[in-house]
């Protein structure tokens, strides 16, 4: 904003990180009028949330491998000797390929803010279960999860008994909040999912498997009460923006576009940016902070956000992105979960094509710690929580945002406003009309 | 039996500005979507994105300008703000030496980030503060101490700019957003450059018997039929 340098500016706020919380903090203050500085030690947009081409995760591998540091360990790239790579910038791999469900208050937040119109979109349509040959001379295959009205009539997987249980269950989720509802599940809601669904609908194995993968649980271990809420966030997203899915998918960067064009909302409404710069040392005087950033400024603000960087008790994962298209394999992190994956990713090669298994050109390895779940406030600086290991974008997140905002907007804001902006460009829709 | 009334094909072009602060890019955008200039115009917070249609010959070209907007400034540009560009729009001030420095690692930058084919165009702006810029057209020598004494504040020659611009393969212009001068040519010029290949055609009557491609297929729109606001309909 001021055209002298970073430091001759007492800052209404900096905020360190450009992951998706930080980001979208800086989206929901873009019209608040505030002094931003946002930074980033990085050198590269999107925090635990970025995402890379070939080059780039190359040289994130390289310094994981001195640096060790932050939730990201034990990451390897391996390049199988074939040929048919693309150039390196022809690819988008994402750290975070996280599903947008449709009724995400994300995508809500991203149209009433307007920032939706620089990202691009793709459906998300239909959950697949790998099924193991099963027999000698059989192939293995990809089965299609049903999970509407219409799927469930229309399906020839099941049976018809299963096809009955199916329906009973989809129709109680969708209100499974009422109160008479709860009644049913209550006794069950810290228990596993997979329990109430034995004992309260007799499903058997196969269902119960169709049932638990559409919550996206890793472990497979995921409460009656988040399940449930999971489900009914499934089947409510479904159609809502279309018919035949329930869940999007950003092209090209997964979670680190809507990073990126919520940090260009930012720019556009004043702030400033500055990446390959962190903070080195911090101190605090009554009312603000004076920071030294990594790239030798010194800079004082009235208020700090930025993410925990601490590693929390949580379970870590495994990822596996692997450029055959660009196909993204999640697990628990174990001790073989390298192995496990890399098995997962043939069987699932060799379902898609019997005849000519599709060949992968190149593969990105890395586990992921889980991250603090809480925020922290105090006068002067915001702790946001650390990134989500969801396989589905947690709408829990949002919520630490908007305190954030809240605190750092309180004076001016309108709560009853949050994230709600006109676009600033007349909209010209004429390609439509024309 | 070609229908001479038909609408020219339509495309679209997503065209990027990149230059040091205060250099005019706003104003060069101004200049050619409003026809207008502004003598004190303020460092671009607020408009970043502007829409101009180029008529040419055969097709109509609909320009998607992308101005910079702060993350320019620290060289922090995301690269949703490269990704699909085909043209750029690389300025400096012909009266600021550093501008042309910083245009020069722009380039760069955008032969590193940018689609491999894009049309990158340099523009030394400014020219009305120059002696030649009546259309006395003398290329004045580097280095005059006391051109501003003179009228003239050039401290770019026309020479050094351009022999750069054909070393990188770049078309070049000199231009003021405050006469008008040479700005429509440089969008023009641009326009004429974009390969037909790499023209995507917009949504239109020119377009509809192109088919629906896959990606178009699989693309949501957030603002489409279904009201986003009837908050508890359900499919099931
Ligand atoms: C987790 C996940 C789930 C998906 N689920 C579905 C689905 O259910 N239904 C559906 O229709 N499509 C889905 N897609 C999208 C689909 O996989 C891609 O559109 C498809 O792979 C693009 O193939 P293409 O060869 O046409 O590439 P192009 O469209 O030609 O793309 C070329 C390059 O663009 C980049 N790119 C394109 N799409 C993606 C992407 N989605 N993620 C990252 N980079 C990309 C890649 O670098 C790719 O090499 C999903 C994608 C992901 C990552
Ligand atoms: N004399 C003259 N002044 C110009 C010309 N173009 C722009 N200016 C002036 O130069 C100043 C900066 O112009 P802008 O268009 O805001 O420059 P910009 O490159 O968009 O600047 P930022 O948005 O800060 O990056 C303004 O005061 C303009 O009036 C020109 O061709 N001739
Ligand atoms: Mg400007």
């Amino acid at each position: 904003m001021a055209m002298g340098s970073v430091s001759d500016t007492l800052w209404d706020v900096v905020i360190c990180g450009t992951g998706l919380q930080q980001s979208l903090l800086a989206l929901s203050l873009s019209r608040s009028g505030k002094n931003i500085l946002h930074i980033d030690p990085n050198d590269y947009y999107g925090g635990a949330e970025a995402a890379f081409n070939l080059q780039e995760a190359e040289s994130w591998v390289d310094r994981l491998a001195t640096e060790d540091k932050g939730f990201f360990r034990s990451a390897s790239i391996t390049k199988p000797d074939v040929a048919g790579l693309s150039f390196p910038r022809a690819y988008s791999l994402a750290l975070a390929p996280q599903l947008i469900h449709a009724r995400s208050e994300l995508l809500s937040q991203l149209v009433s803010s307007r920032a939706y119109r620089q990202v691009e979109f793709l459906a998300v349509g239909s959950f697949y279960i790998f099924k193991a040959p099963s027999g000698p001379e059989q192939q293995p295959s990809l089965v299609r999860i049903p999970s509407t009205r219409e799927d469930v009539f229309s399906t020839t997987a099941i049976s018809a008994k299963a096809k009955r249980g199916l329906m009973k269950f989809l129709k109680f989720v969708l209100d499974y909040d009422r109160l008479e509802q709860r009644d049913v599940w209550k006794t069950f809601a810290g228990r596993p999912l997979v329990d109430f669904l034995q004992e309260h609908f007799k499903m058997d194995a196969e269902l119960k498997t169709y049932i638990i993968t559409l919550t996206l649980s890793l472990d497979g271990k995921i409460t009656t009460e988040d399940g449930l809420s999971t489900i009914y966030r499934h089947l409510t997203s479904m159609g809502h923006f279309g018919p035949g899915f329930a869940a999007l998918y950003p092209k090209w960067g997964g979670i680190s576009e809507v990073a990126q064009v919520a940090c260009r909302a930012g720019a556009v409404g004043g702030a400033v940016y500055m990446l390959g710069a962190g903070i080195k040392s911090m101190a605090t005087a009554t009312d603000e902070v004076e920071l030294e950033l990594t790239s030798g400024d010194m800079v004082k603000t009235k208020l700090l956000v930025r993410g925990n960087e601490s590693v929390g008790d949580g379970p870590s994962i495994s990822r596996l992105v692997a450029v055959v298209g660009v196909l993204y394999l999640t697990t628990m992190a174990t001790s073989n979960s390298k192995e496990v994956l890399s098995r997962a990713l043939e069987s699932f090669l060799s379902a898609m094509d019997h005849d000519q298994v599709p060949q992968c050109l190149y593969q990105l390895y890395y586990e992921q710690a889980a991250g603090v779940k809480q925020s922290r406030l105090d006068e002067l600086t915001i702790d946001l929580p650390g990134p989500s290991l969801s396989l589905s974008m947690d709408d829990l997140l949002l919520k630490h945002v908007r305190e954030a905002w809240k605190k750092v907007a309180s004076d001016t804001a309108d709560d009853a406003e949050y994230m709600i902006f006109t676009d600033r460009e007349p909209v010209d829709d004429d390609d439509e009309l024309e | 039996m070609a229908d001479t009334n038909a609408p020219k094909p339509s495309s679209s072009v997503k065209l990027v500005l990149l230059g040091e602060a205060a250099v005019g890019k706003s104003s060069l955008v101004l200049r050619f979507v409003n026809n207008d200039f502004q003598e004190n115009k303020e460092p671009t917070i607020g408009a970043a994105f502007l829409t101009q249609k180029c008529n040419l010959p055969t097709r109509t070209i609909k320009f998607e300008i992308w101005d910079t907007a702060g993350q320019e400034r620290f060289a922090s540009l995301a690269p949703m703000y490269y990704r699909n560009a085909q043209a750029a729009l690389v300025v400096y001030d012909l009266t600021k030496p550093t501008s042309l420095i910083k245009a020069k690692h722009w380039v760069a930058e955008l032969q590193r980030q940018a689609s491999p084919g894009i049309v990158i165009a340099l523009v030394g702006n400014k020219l009305d503060l120059t002696s030649d810029s009546a259309g006395t057209a003398e290329v004045s020598g580097d280095g005059d101490d006391n051109a501003e004494d003179s009228g003239d504040a050039r401290k770019i020659s026309t020479e050094e700019a351009k022999t750069y611009a054909e070393e990188e393969g770049l078309l070049f212009f000199e231009t003021s957003a405050k006469t008008g001068h040479n700005v429509t040519e440089v969008f023009t010029a641009i326009a004429n450059a974009i390969p037909e290949t790499s023209l995507k055609s917009a949504r239109g009557p020119g377009a509809s018997h192109a088919g629906v491609s896959r990606t178009e297929e699989q693309r949501v729109n957030l603002n489409g039929p279904r009201d986003s606001h009837a908050k508890e309909g359900c499919a099931c």
